[in-house]
């Protein structure tokens, strides 16, 4: 294709995003909340026969992760039989005593799930992050794709490309599958608002999953320990909630009390079984850093099966011998809280001053308990559309995977990518953007005349 | 349906409908000052009169001309009642709601927001300003195109149509205040002179003057004019047509009648309108009761609906 074409392209999809109103927010762009979701329109792709392993891979992580999140909160066996450390589980931020001893429908915790994959250099994958609280992007990987079937519509008759746009259909039945005990369940997405950076994916999911979104102000819950909303024809009982507010806001009868965004006794509901939620409330301790080293174990423990996908090789700054080694090669890792999120808090020692490395030493020295380091990855790279030009930028992979009574993971994900050169973060919230992924059936070639 | 949807789509239409209507207002009034000679009782101030905004207007601009008045009315951000507030506050709106709207719907206000936001630099320039205000007319109808298309007939639809129409008698009544000025007896003669233009402006501000020239041939008489619009049966922007579609509506909805109850009463003081019994001098008073009137429907459709009392159900 020609340059000017292509460049005419590439201002189609800029302005089909942005009137679409597709945006997401970043909290410190004061007093303009929506920006234009950055969107690269050259798709990423992946072979199809490569992506099925991956999948597979992803399964099996998902359901060793379930079933120690379960265990964790029941009888403790993969710390009884000594797998783990007990003040590893018990101390996580993410650990919430207020859930020891439920069992959610299918033993489930994590009904959706986020995962970010990259590959290094030499082409391995990697897993880099689980999680498991409230993951956003997926309306995102939604829109890229129909954004270019809207650019590049040619392209789609060429090539045999797996279709996306199941998702909102699969999350529906999943959610449905939480409570197995009512045939038509009312159910709904609780959304901490319109000034949340993912609000524009809430209500795209709502919509496209008939759900009924909901603002913690909308819900009450009764004497008789039921959530209901509130309608245009009195209190409504709502069954299951899809919800995308952490934990600690959810109620602040129980976690943090001055959350105006959760709805105070729903955890009492939970709890009695009258309300089903999404993600289980406490799943977020396996999104704990420390916690992630100890996945491949768990894989093998309860699964009694080798990892398909690996592990980025971490050190725990809580064993002495990984601190002394961590701080020895401090500027060439990279080191990170154990529980934050959206890369804030993190030192990536090659591309940090010697002042910021100092900084993390001294973190790292007193409270060596809350870090793990990793190996700084040089990201897997695929090209861009940078300033007229088409450049390598690196990448990574966020494939979407919904547990409820049966596992589904999205063909491909939502591809992120660091749009300044040379940068490996590629967080949306840190001015990242993202590119459509297409899982490319090789063997099935579609010839132009057809 | 959800108390806070409800309450907001029915905003949304409302708000929809006041720039849809403040668009017509200002590009009619534009064509209208055009024929007039200058220093009449209308001019271009008459506009900040309709919206009530006199006091307002004078705390931010000591005179009366068309370049402090456009902007005022179009592009102020910090006049509530500025077209381009009333398109965010749909957009604000819509954006809450997008779960019960059809999808283009959001699309369209969001094109439409950004178009005006792009435009207003411009409005200066009377050519390019009419020209938006044309935009901005299409773009509403075709909101409510894609809404009267696409959309079930369902609660959400019922709250939109009641907003839409509740503004819409609102607009129209505040545009009926002028007609005092036109039948006053003490008008001066140059307003006399042009009353067959102002009476058509009046019809052409409310997308009237077709209809009631298929109603009445061409024959402009003040009082013909004043009864079409007050009470006609089958034009969609008569009051009475207005106030009897927001009946239509909420009749569907759940729960108190009274609501109902204080509607028909608006409906029938409409209805009971004549020339002889409401002469010229009383219509100010009639709409300034009808706009209390529709408050206080507004009230009673809030406290119904978006705020009821739980703790009784």
């Amino acid at each position: 294709m020609e340059k000017e074409a292509f460049t005419q392209r590439v201002k189609e999809s800029e302005v089909e995003m942005l009137e679409r109103g597709i945006t997401f927010t970043i909290y410190s762009d004061a007093g303009n909340i929506d920006r234009a979701w950055p969107f690269d329109i050259i798709p990423r792709a992946i072979p199809k026969g490569e992506w099925e392993r991956t999948e597979k891979g992803l399964k099996q992580r998902i359901r060793a992760l379930n079933q120690f999140i379960q265990d964790i909160y029941n009888e403790g066996h993969i710390i009884n039989d000594g797998i783990m450390p007990a003040d590893v589980v018990y101390q996580s931020k993410g650990y919430r005593k207020e859930c020891h001893g439920m069992t959610p429908a299918h033993g489930v915790w994590a009904n959706i799930c986020g995962s970010d994959l990259v590959r290094d250099h030499e082409g391995t994958l990697y897993v880099l992050e689980d999680n498991l609280r409230v993951p956003s992007g997926v309306a995102y990987m939604l829109e890229n794709r129909k954004t270019t079937k809207r650019v590049f519509p040619e392209l789609f008759k060429l090539l045999n490309i797996s279709p996306v746009d199941a998702y909102p259909e699969h999350l529906a039945e999943m959610l449905a599958s939480l409570r197995p005990d009512l045939s038509n369940p009312t159910m709904a997405l609780l959304t901490p608002g319109i000034y949340n950076s993912a609000y524009f994916e809430h209500a795209f999911l709502a919509q496209q999953a008939g759900l009924i979104l909901l603002e913690g102000a909308d819900l009450l819950v009764g004497d008789d320990d039921y959530v209901y909303m509130k309608t245009i024809h009195g209190l409504e009982r709502v069954d299951v909630i899809y919800r995308r507010i952490d934990d600690d806001f959810i109620d602040p009868e129980v976690f943090r009390p001055d959350s105006m965004l959760g709805v105070p006794g729903i955890m009492r509901s939970w709890r009695a079984g009258k309300v089903a939620i999404a993600n289980a409330p406490g799943c977020g301790v396996a999104d704990d850093k420390v916690i992630y080293a100890y996945v491949p174990d768990m894989i093998r423990y309860y699964l009694n099966e080798e990892p398909i996908l690996s592990n980025v090789p971490t050190w725990l700054c809580r064993n002495d011998e990984d601190l002394d080694h961590v701080l020895q090669h401090l500027p060439e890792l990279v080191v990170k809280p154990a529980n934050e999120s959206g890369g804030y808090g993190m030192l990536v020692g090659p591309h940090s001053s010697a002042e910021k490395v100092e900084e993390f030493r001294d973190l790292l020295t007193n409270d060596p308990k809350n870090y793990i380091a990793q190996p700084t990855l040089s990201l897997s790279v695929s090209p861009t559309c940078c300033d007229e030009t088409i450049a390598p930028r690196h990448v990574d992979l966020r494939p979407f995977i919904l547990s409820g009574d049966d596992i589904y993971v999205t063909p491909g994900g939502l591809t992120r990518v660091a749009m300044v050169e040379g940068s490996l973060v590629v967080n949306s919230s840190q001015g990242g953007g993202s590119k459509d992924t297409w899982i490319v059936d090789e063997s099935r070639q579609i010839m132009e005349e057809d | 349906m959800l108390s806070r949807v409800a309450e907001r789509v029915y905003w949304l239409a409302r708000y929809l409908e006041r720039v849809e209507n403040t668009a017509r207002l200002i590009n009619v009034h534009t064509a209208l000052l055009m024929d007039l000679p200058e220093h009449m009782e209308v001019n271009w101030f008459t506009l900040v009169t309709i919206f009530d905004a006199e006091q307002i207007y004078y705390t931010k601009h000591p005179r009366e001309n068309e370049y402090d008045i456009m902007h005022f009315l179009l592009s102020d951000p910090s006049y509530g009642g500025s077209l381009i507030n009333n398109l965010s506050a749909v957009r604000e709106n819509a954006r809450t709601s997008l779960d019960v709207l059809p999808e283009e719907v959001w699309e369209q206000v969001n094109e439409l927001h950004l178009l005006v936001k792009s435009e207003l630099s411009s409005i200066g320039n009377r050519r390019r300003r009419q020209k938006l205000l044309l935009t901005v007319m299409e773009s509403c109808q075709c909101i409510w195109g894609m809404i009267a298309n696409h959309m079930s007939r369902n609660y959400a639809y019922d709250f939109l149509q009641a907003g839409k129409h509740l503004e819409r008698a609102d607009m129209t009544s505040r545009i009926l205040e002028l007609a005092t000025l036109l039948m006053s007896d003490n008008r001066s003669d140059a307003l006399r002179q042009h009353e067959g233009i102002l009476w058509a402006t009046l019809l052409r501000v409310l997308n009237a003057q077709q209809m009631y020239i298929q109603a009445h041939n061409s024959s402009l008489k003040g009082e013909k004019v004043l009864a079409f619009l007050i009470q006609d049966n089958a034009f969609p922007r008569s009051l009475s047509f207005s106030v009897k579609s927001i009946g239509n509506y909420l009749e569907y909805l759940p729960g108190d009648k009274r609501v109902l109850e204080l509607q028909g009463e608006i409906l029938a003081r409409l209805k009971a309108y004549s020339a002889e019994k409401n002469p010229p001098e009383t219509i100010r008073l009639m709409m300034d009761e009808l706009q209390i009137s529709l408050n206080r429907l507004n009230t009673s459709i809030t406290s119904n609906w978006f705020y009821p009392d739980y703790s009784a159900s």
